[in-house]
């Protein structure tokens, strides 16, 4: 089992959070194991097992039982580095030298995306697909 | 922005005081025996003047450029002096030599001040006597410590006859720029400001230094001022806010009003700080008291923001390192 947390910090303007992962329909589709979405009310559900706003002693114990997770930068990518259990990060505009965690595998496409001022509002910045690595990547690392 | 070394900003914060001693004290900046890198005059009258107009003003402005200071009259938002310092703290220099604009410094001021400064990185700020005649005060014996600071005179009222550490200082110095920030949840009459932020520098481990051969005249004006404030609910705001802040002197205070992924990367760090003093927004993460606790004990909490500090320091290293950068 692996578990997914597709989203985000919602921004307060609702705009699409620039973090955001643009591909998951397509990594979700190219999986096959049984994966558990996590995330808070008021996201899309992306696969039949969605479990939102869990506890802290709900997310750890998920992820004692994972097989791995994959994440955009949010919190499940610091929480799955305390716990010890390796992931993979999906990178867009933020940089993992300054908000990831090397013991994860932080998939970025190219640092010339990163966008320049990483301590901003994220409200100020677009999103755009092109700043992320193509499922078929991601699914290489899951398969390692 | 200074590109120099060693630069110095000269911060003049006026309110009132157009014709009666800020004359005065821009004649002692231009005439100082070694020059500020920039001179900032940060206008907060409630209906600034064009001074270009002005017969003495113009000679300023020329003597200025002719001794080649650099200089700016920017008009400031009224907020309070205290919002005035912050802007000069990070504007990009070195050092930052504050002057009121009712004193008036002797000619050798700044250059004595920097001798303190500049050649210890551990050096905070350093000040000189703030002379009021007639009151006059021995204060040889002054400790400078921030727990006498209700039961003795201040250092700087009297004449400073050898160097001394202490624990703040009032009115006018020389300080280390973006080190540590002002405190803008004080209200506008800002009282406290100077002690707040001196007293943070030597709670950051900066030597606090009151110096001889630097001294200032303090014209005190009854008319005009930054301070030019009666409502005495505005002190008893910034005394509690003081107090408050005393209170924790012995405590590490980490303020964490960030995100949920930044608790779990700071609850890392937690216990390599010394008596910890927390506020957090993810008490699941790490519990302590809330953010609105924090806010209302020490007014403004934006000297604890990670991410603005992040941006100030230009980081390029990981939010951990950060954290460490601000609390150990």
């Amino acid at each position: 089992m692996i578990i997914i947390a597709p989203y985000a910090q919602k921004l307060r303007t609702g705009k699409l959070n620039p973090k955001n992962y643009p591909y998951w329909k397509e990594l979700i589709a190219m999986i096959d194991e049984p994966i558990i979405q996590v995330g808070v009310e008021g996201e899309e559900q992306l696969v039949n097992d969605f479990r939102k706003n869990l506890s802290m002693n709900e997310l750890c114990a998920l992820l004692k039982e994972c097989r791995t997770w994959i994440s955009c930068d949010s919190f499940l990518q610091h929480l799955g580095w305390d716990q010890g259990k390796k992931g993979i990060v999906l990178w867009g505009p933020s940089d993992p030298l300054i908000f990831g965690h090397p013991e994860n595998i932080n998939l970025l496409k190219d640092r010339s995306y990163l966008v320049k001022n990483q301590f901003l509002w994220w409200e100020a910045t677009e999103h755009q697909n092109e700043r992320f690595v193509e499922p078929h990547i991601v699914l290489e690392y899951l398969k390692e | 922005m200074s590109g120099q070394m060693n630069s110095i900003l000269c911060s003049v914060a006026t309110r009132g005081r157009y014709f009666t001693t800020l004359p005065l004290v821009l004649n002692a900046i231009i005439n100082q025996t070694r020059q500020p890198d920039k001179l900032i005059v940060f206008d907060d009258n409630d209906n600034p003047q064009d001074m270009r107009k002005e017969m003495i003003y113009s000679y300023f402005f020329q003597m200025l450029d002719i001794k080649g200071i650099p200089w700016e009259w920017r008009f400031a938002d009224k907020k309070g002096q205290h919002h005035i310092h912050q802007k000069a703290n990070t504007e990009g220099y070195d050092f930052v030599w504050r002057v009121d604009d009712d004193a008036i410094p002797e000619p050798e001021v700044l250059d004595n001040l920097f001798y303190w400064i500049a050649f210890e990185d551990n050096v905070g700020a350093v000040g000189g006597s703030v002379l009021t005649p007639p009151y006059m005060p021995d204060t040889s014996q002054v400790t400078g410590l921030i727990d006498k600071i209700n039961q003795e005179p201040n250092i700087q009222w009297g004449v400073i006859k050898k160097a001394k550490e202490v624990e703040h200082l009032h009115c006018t110095f020389l300080y280390r720029a973006m080190v540590h920030d002002y405190n803008l949840g004080l209200s506008r009459v800002a009282h406290r400001e100077e002690t707040l932020f001196t007293y943070g520098l030597h709670q950051k481990g900066y030597k606090i230094l009151a110096v001889p051969h630097a001294t200032t005249w303090h014209m005190k004006n009854p008319q005009g001022g930054i301070r030019m404030e009666s409502n005495a609910a505005l002190y008893e705001h910034d005394e509690r806010i003081f107090n408050n802040i005393l209170a924790c002197r012995d405590k590490t205070i980490v303020v964490l009003n960030c995100g949920r992924g930044d608790h779990i990367v700071f609850k890392h760090i937690l216990p390599e700080i010394k008596n910890a003093m927390v506020f957090s927004c993810y008490q699941d993460i790490i519990p302590g008291n809330t953010i609105a606790d924090a806010m209302n004990y020490f007014g403004d909490i934006d000297q604890w923001n990670i991410y603005k500090k992040m941006d100030q320091w230009k980081w390029k290293d990981s939010l951990d390192s950060a954290f460490r950068k601000m609390y150990l």
